[in-house]
């Protein structure tokens, strides 16, 4: 622990910080100049890094003709979607689980962790012909109803960390008062887990945003989402690295803005409310 | 972690059935969600059924699928593939999660700002990994080949991600970059949750960072840690994305884990009987390892 203590620690201490910064954060911004140099510099090496910024890629994709922006506006639809449908199951759910003694309820825990440790490719193939026969296939519909196996048990377990810190005597002083349940969750209850609320739904979004194989398998060509919409690319003639790197930096940004946000809970949400943090 | 504070310690006034009104609506949507496609994938397995030959099942066939599965190297090499980067992976993010907690826990300005930029590599969809890597290993110019070569290391002339031998890892080694900051920032947290009076009693006992680390820290973050590695541990085994933009799980059958397999059989070659039989020989080896891991780390949890 001396090595903090000194001058030439505290330097080594920063090379370390800075290194780690190169190697963590470097890659993202190597891929963010892809979308905007000049195509004959993609792959030179040494590195260019002294360019004038061309916006063709970017306009390709965002601009026009905007071939990215459907699935741009697809990827919010099936994210925020997925939050929304997810709540009125999640929310009852964790409230129950946090303020009843039920029996079983160490288990329902667990059942809920295992589908969020399943692995999502295992139920792509049924989902897929399933869809298809039931006439879903390629709607928004199926792909956040086939999210809720995610985003249902994450926010059941993160809503219920943040509920378990809401004192309960609140709700029965309220009960003495004569409030009915429905009043006590409604009027008292909510607005104290409110913010809780936010920040679940906040990372479901981000788990149901990052989500590429429910789509891979349930969208259409209308209703591809983001990443899903950057891999048909390397389905084209030669791979299109700046078109690529477009979208693909576009689909970066919600998440690390929502973390960026959400900087002191980042521990909890990752862990789904088991770690403090 | 503790969950025990805020529970009411008398019975409550409310029927019992409330509680199982409030939770029974997330089981019933989930457990649709689940059963109809293992149910779906468990009758399929026992059929022949291409999907480019037919819309429908063509003929039942007993346990074909799952000798034809269980046989050469379709589960077995998927299953070996799995298990090497899902151990190795976890190991060394791990370990390198934790040295690089330990440097976060300095009291240094500008700490706060590295942790906050630290964990963006986690926040991305493993799909843009994917994308991200393919372009810094592509052999005509990428900058890892061009990095390791200014190095003096040689490479394969097929590129890192088209040689048999290196595939794999250059696979693991882009797993490695997203995830070593999920470890570091909960480890981090961990770290930072030990009580100072415990550091402080050893410091004046004199022990060395050595002894501080094995015998104080890591005992004292125990629970945290478990929690982390069985995490991860299982997104590593169901990895997919990743494979799918990389290698599509070649060159050969070097890269192809038991998710990608799936995929490949499933939905790239059409048989689904087969993959319907993959599918049920990983649920069941899933569910083998969250049984342990449940019962070892988890228990403890609730």
């Amino acid at each position: 622990m001396s090595a903090g203590n000194t001058k030439l620690g505290t330097a080594v201490l920063y090379a370390l910080m800075l290194l780690l910064l190169i190697i963590f954060i470097g890659p993202i911004l190597w891929f963010v100049l892809l979308a905007i140099r000049p195509a004959d510099t993609f792959f030179t090496m040494p590195p260019v890094l002294a360019f004038t910024p061309v916006w063709d890629s970017v306009d390709y994709a965002f601009g026009d003709p905007g071939n990215n922006l459907p699935q741009l506006f697809n990827s919010l639809v099936v994210a925020a979607g997925a939050v929304l449908l997810n709540l009125p199951f999640s929310l009852p759910a964790a409230y129950a689980l946090s303020r009843f003694r039920i029996k079983g309820r160490k288990h329902l825990m667990m059942w809920y962790l295992g589908l969020l440790m399943a692995p999502p490719v295992a139920f792509l193939i049924p989902y897929s012909i399933l869809a298809s026969a039931v006439g879903l296939k390629g709607s928004y519909f199926s792909m956040i109803l086939i999210l809720q196996t995610l985003t249902i048990p994450f926010s059941i377990w993160l809503l219920r960390s943040f509920i378990d810190e809401v004192p309960v005597e609140i709700e029965e002083a309220a009960r003495v008062d004569g409030a009915t349940t429905p009043v006590i969750i409604w009027r008292i209850v909510l607005p104290l887990i409110l913010p809780g609320v936010i920040v679940t739904s906040m990372f479901a979004f981000v788990f149901s945003w990052n989500n590429a194989a429910f789509p891979l398998v349930l969208s259409n060509r209308e209703t591809a989402t983001l990443p899903v919409g950057t891999l048909r690319y390397f389905g084209t003639a030669g791979v299109t690295w700046g078109f690529i790197a477009a979208a693909a930096v576009a689909a970066m940004i919600p998440p690390m803005l929502i973390f960026l946000v959400l900087d002191r809970y980042v521990v909890r949400g990752l862990t789904f409310g088991s770690v403090k943090g | 972690m503790q969950h025990t504070s805020t529970l009411p310690s008398r019975p409550r006034r409310l029927p019992s059935f409330v509680p199982w009104l409030l939770i029974s609506p997330s089981i019933i949507l989930l457990v649709a969600l689940i059963a109809f496609p293992l149910l779906f994938a468990l009758k399929n397995s026992f059929y022949f059924w291409n999907l480019q030959m037919s819309p429908t099942p063509m003929g039942f066939i007993g346990w074909g699928n799952y000798e034809m599965a269980l046989s050469g190297s379709f589960f077995f090499g998927a299953l070996y593939n799995t298990l090497l980067i899902t151990v190795v992976g976890t190991a060394i993010e791990f370990i390198l999660g934790l040295a690089i907690a330990l440097l976060l826990v300095r009291k240094l300005s500008g700490m706060n700002v590295t942790r906050a930029l630290l964990i963006m590599p986690t926040t991305i969809a493993p799909i843009v990994v994917g994308f991200l890597f393919r372009y810094m290993y592509d052999p005509g110019g990428g900058l890892i080949p061009w990095l390791l070569t200014s190095l003096g290391i040689p490479l394969p002339a097929e590129g890192l991600l088209g040689s048999g031998k290196t595939a794999l890892w250059a696979v693991l080694f882009a797993d490695i970059w997203q995830w070593t900051p999920f470890f570091a920032i909960v480890l981090y947290a961990g770290l930072l949750s030990i009580p100072a009076d415990i550091i402080e009693a050893a410091r004046i006992d004199r022990a060395s960072p050595w002894a501080m680390l094995m015998k104080i820290k890591i005992p004292l973050i125990k629970k945290t840690a478990m929690i982390v590695i069985m995490l991860r541990f299982m997104q590593l085994f169901n990895t997919f994305d990743l494979v799918l933009v990389l290698t599509k799980g070649g060159p050969g059958a070097s890269t192809r884990t038991l998710g990608y397999s799936l995929y490949q059989y499933g939905l790239v070659d059409f048989n689904i009987g087969l993959a319907s039989a993959m599918t049920w020989l990983m649920v069941i080896v899933v569910n083998a390892i969250i049984g342990l891991l449940v019962f070892f780390a988890f228990k403890e949890l609730d």
